[in-house]
């Protein structure tokens, strides 16, 4: 019965999929009324720079975020660990509020604070610049990558701690008991065990990145990312280009996860 | 304590603020300043022609009912698509972390993150197509269901609300009932223990963090939501979330907007706090943050 | 040093042996000044490409609304500069705004529509334009000085006419055969028989407007008696309206909403793929409006941003891309290039007596926090 209810679930998050994939192949540039099988679309969508602009913009943009948060995440929750005060708590609470603050304020609060801050950050360099064209800060992808790190980086030290908690602590003790120095303990023996809940943090935070469009719409400056790309097409009238645009980043996240796979498992001790 | 234990403890300790470091920088810059500026704004005045002019007030508190409808929207719908995300996701998770096989495990996790890799947007219009006139709707009539109208309804934000946040759902279902030892549902199996016995009293309290922290990672999100029902709501149904765009893109009333945001972020430390408080003892110690 | 004539004739041999670049050429002779000056005056001169490549940096970013641009012209532009055309749409005039005004934006072009020059002069986000970097901006064949005149304040002009239209509604004549004539034709079949089929704007100028047409009022009216009128018609109508959302085509084109709020272009969009879809103005009035291109005072390309106008205002081009959108333009050159059927197009151009009663959306309107406010209440109803 759970099986059936599993392929249940996986027929309805496939379903709009396979539309998807079905319409990219459309020859007619309605993408509701299908005419007939052609590739044109995808040739189209090799062409667009737009778009593969803002591909680029997203793949580098979630890419920077996700690594930025996954770093300073995992750093943070395993010192955490032996934190304890008020430093404990202020931390704590700042991570709760961190998930806790909807993107769509993250993305709002964001725009005007760093909007206020360049604007007298600008006053001061032209104040202080020698030259006749002072450089201006403005918005772009730094803020992008700023604001998304931000939710990103809570989520994996939520992550990584709830990996903590659950980690065969004997195991640490043992190897603290053979005298192996710390680093090798950490890692020998913590951080495989913290691995999961490491690639999940990533994994997530690159998801999240990639896909948001609330945060963007707010702080992003002529840059658009995909997601932005995207909408604006939605605006514009759609035709069968999103949906190959659509079916290509999914092909290219699949080969990805396969690949990460089976880099991974090779990278696994035999005897693991 | 030897002098040896103190300096391994105070080594220690610098460590874990060298470690803490970069994050606790990216929390008040990101996060706690920003929020100081819009806590500042919230108190301001809306300048003539849009904007943010300086003022000391509380009228846009005093607003907020102006708004009641898209906060009872998003009070009614966000806790409504969070029950029914965990309905339809923890049996899958459950499937995956335990029932099936661990060769196809893998394959089928992936299965549910790759379309968390599509573009949420694509994946809504898609929706956008099998809800309107010529998708489903269209199937009805030809078997003899007339008149059925889908798009642009709270029912068709519903189905793009479990649509697009299932697999955020299932993620840390899985990732905690992963780490379950199945020896324990063996065992609890050898006592003959009966199946809902075991689930009850072994799995649900096992995977009760992934439950937490699945259903506040959703709740959160759609509590800020803005795309779905602006792309399967037509517009027609109105969630918080849409009245911040309108208030800071459209009527350029930022100060209140501030308000209303400030207003979110309480209702939400609220809720998750007390939804945190009923269901602690149950996330075990050290999540209990979460 | 050398005689100013020698070292000239020298690098003029450089330049045709083609070591030095074209630009360097100019530079040094300092004839870039006298040719852009030569060009303005004398239109046979005008230099197509006018640009070496990446002149003008590799990118050239353009904020305007959707279906407004043909890519095909903006693509040869591409081609000719080597700065691609970074297109972004927007729903509204007051989203557009509100981004410009928070600054950080990095826009080098925007269209801006005549109500919103005034409130971007004021807020100091533009400046006068440079019109001797805009050769092709050639007042005296401007045929129309209310369209066109509104980019001009205190005498000095701040963004030039793009392209005009009025905002009436699209009908589907297949599924709606009725004759509708009038706003209070519009709104009383939108709560009767075309229930669930009927979108409006999001967009409080044109909704909110077309509602106070239903009584008669001013399109622009601030009275808060009229608005109270208008805002109880929108109410009722909401359980009736298929759609709150300024992006009407796709609904329309596939059958789901049978008649929206719409502007010229679009309606000529419909009406070319879908013949039984029909454009018509509320003969009570309405909305007529222009657009403009400005370029933002924080442009980071400042001379892309011209070569871009200056490309787009080239009425080779300019007859190209009203081809593509659908909106009249009011410029002797372009409606010269115009096959007659498009020049006579009762869409495009309508008669005399239409056009009478329509009225410029007014600025104050587009700020009212009254109106920003009964449009929330609506959607939120």
């Amino acid at each position: 019965m759970l099986r059936g209810y599993a392929a249940f679930v996986y027929l309805f998050l496939y379903a709009p999929i396979a539309l998807i994939v079905l319409f990219s192949f459309n020859s007619g540039n309605n993408a509701s009324d299908f005419q007939g099988f052609a590739f044109s679309w995808y040739v189209k969508a090799a062409n667009n720079k737009l778009m593969l602009g803002a591909l680029k913009n997203s793949l580098v943009v979630a890419a920077t975020s996700a690594t930025l948060a996954t770093v300073m995440g995992t750093m943070a929750a395993l010192a955490l660990q032996g934190v304890r005060g008020p430093l404990r708590t202020i931390f704590d609470g700042l991570t709760y509020v961190a998930i806790m603050v909807p993107g769509i304020v993250i993305g709002i609060a964001t725009l005007i604070a760093l909007v206020t801050t360049f604007d007298a950050a600008n006053a001061l360099i032209a104040g202080i610049w020698p030259g006749e064209a002072p450089p201006k800060l403005g918005l772009g992808y730094g803020s992008i990558i700023a604001a998304h790190t931000l939710f990103a980086m809570a989520l994996v030290i939520v992550i990584v701690r709830a990996r903590i908690a659950g980690m065969d602590r004997s195991l640490i003790e043992a190897s603290a008991d053979l005298y192996a120095d710390p680093v090798a303990t950490f890692r020998q023996v913590t951080l495989p065990q913290l691995m999961p809940g490491i690639v999940a943090g990533f994994l997530l935070s690159f998801t999240f990145s990639f896909d948001d469009f609330v945060i963007a719409f707010f702080v992003a400056g002529s840059q658009q990312t995909l997601p932005i790309y995207v909408f604006s097409s939605i605006r514009r009238g759609v035709t069968p280009e999103i949906n190959a645009i659509g079916t290509a980043v999914m092909l290219f996240s699949l080969t990805a996860l396969i690949t990460a796979q089976v880099l991974l498992r090779r990278g696994r001790k035999p005897a693991g | 304590m030897t002098d040896s234990a103190v300096i391994q403890e105070r080594s220690r300790r610098r460590w874990a603020y060298v470690l803490l470091a970069p994050s606790a920088f990216w929390y008040l810059a990101l996060l706690v300043l920003p929020l100081i500026v819009v806590l500042v704004y919230s108190v301001g005045e809306r300048a003539e022609t849009g904007g943010y002019q300086a003022a000391f007030t509380f009228d846009n508190y005093l607003n907020l009912g102006a708004r009641w409808t898209a906060f009872q929207n998003t009070l009614t719908l966000a806790p409504a698509g969070t029950l029914i995300c965990l309905l339809a996701g923890y049996p899958l998770a459950y499937y995956l972390a335990v029932k099936a096989s661990p060769k196809t495990r893998l394959f089928l996790l992936i299965l549910v993150v790759v379309p968390f890799w599509t573009s949420f947007l694509i994946r809504t219009y898609a929706w956008m197509f099998i809800l309107g006139g010529r998708g489903l709707p269209q199937l009805l009539d030809y078997i003899g269901i007339e008149g059925v109208r889908l798009i642009n309804t709270p029912l068709a934000v519903l189905v793009g609300i479990v649509y697009g946040y299932l697999p955020l759902m299932v993620f840390p279902i899985f990732v905690s009932l992963e780490k379950l030892d199945k020896r324990l549902l063996e065992a609890s199996e050898d006592l003959g223990a009966a199946p809902f016995a075991t689930f009850r009293q072994v799995t649900l309290p096992l995977s009760a963090p992934g439950v937490i922290t699945g259903c506040m990672l959703v709740f959160i999100l759609l509590m800020g939501e803005y795309l779905i029902p602006q792309m399967l709501g037509g517009g027609k149904v109105f969630f918080i979330g849409n009245a911040l765009v309108d208030l800071f893109l459209q009527s350029l009333n930022w100060p209140f907007g501030s308000a209303c945001a400030m207003a979110l972020v309480v209702i939400m430390v609220v809720t998750v706090t007390l939804y945190l408080k009923a269901t602690r003892g149950t996330g075990g110690r050290d999540v209990s943050l979460m | 040093m050398t005689d100013p004539r020698k070292e000239f004739i020298a690098q003029l041999r450089r330049y045709q042996m083609g070591s030095i670049s074209r630009r360097h050429f100019l530079g040094v002779t300092g004839l870039g000044t006298a040719m852009a000056v030569l060009a303005g005056a004398v239109p046979g001169l005008r230099p197509r490409p006018t640009f070496a490549a990446g002149e003008i940096g590799d990118k050239v970013s353009l904020t305007s609304w959707p279906n407004y641009h043909d890519q095909a012209n903006l693509d040869a532009f591409a081609e000719m500069t080597g700065a691609t055309v970074e297109l972004t749409v927007f729903g509204s005039n007051e989203e557009m705004y509100a981004k410009l005004k928070a600054g950080g934006t990095g826009w080098d072009v925007f269209v801006p529509t005549n109500y919103t020059i005034q409130n971007y002069v004021d807020a100091d986000l533009i400046d006068p334009l440079d019109l001797a970097q805009i050769p092709n901006y050639d007042p005296a064949s401007l045929t129309d000085p209310r369209m066109t005149e509104p980019g001009s304040i205190g005498g000095k002009v701040y963004a030039v006419h793009k392209d005009w239209g009025t905002t009436g509604f699209v009908q589907n004549t297949k599924e709606l055969p009725d004759k509708i004539t009038s706003w209070k034709e519009f709104w009383d079949i939108t709560k009767d028989k075309a229930s669930g089929r009927v979108m409006v704007h999001d967009y409080q100028l044109t909704t909110i407007g077309n509602a106070l047409k239903y009584f008669g009022y001013s399109f622009n009216s601030n009275d808060e008696k009229e608005l109270a009128d208008a805002e109880k018609l929108l109410i009722e109508a909401k359980p009736h309206l298929f759609a709150i959302n300024s992006d009407y085509q796709p609904s329309m084109r596939n059958g789901d909403a049978w008649m929206s709020v719409a502007w010229t272009g679009d309606g000529k969009q419909l009406h070319k793929d879908i013949p039984e879809i029909v454009y018509v103005l509320g003969k009570e009035g309405g909305e007529i409006w222009s657009d403009f291109y400005a370029v933002p005072k924080a442009a980071p390309n400042k001379k892309g941003a011209y070569a871009l106008i200056n490309y787009l205002l080239d009425p080779e081009v300019n007859t190209k891309e009203l081809l593509f959108h659908g909106y009249p333009v009011a410029d002797k050159r372009v409606i010269a290039k115009l096959p007659p059927d498009v020049a006579n197009d009762p869409i495009m151009y309508p008669a005399a007596e239409l056009l009478t009663p329509l009225e410029f959306g007014a600025s104050d309107v587009l700020t009212n926090p009254l109106r920003a406010e009964i449009m929330a209440r609506f959607k939120s109803a």
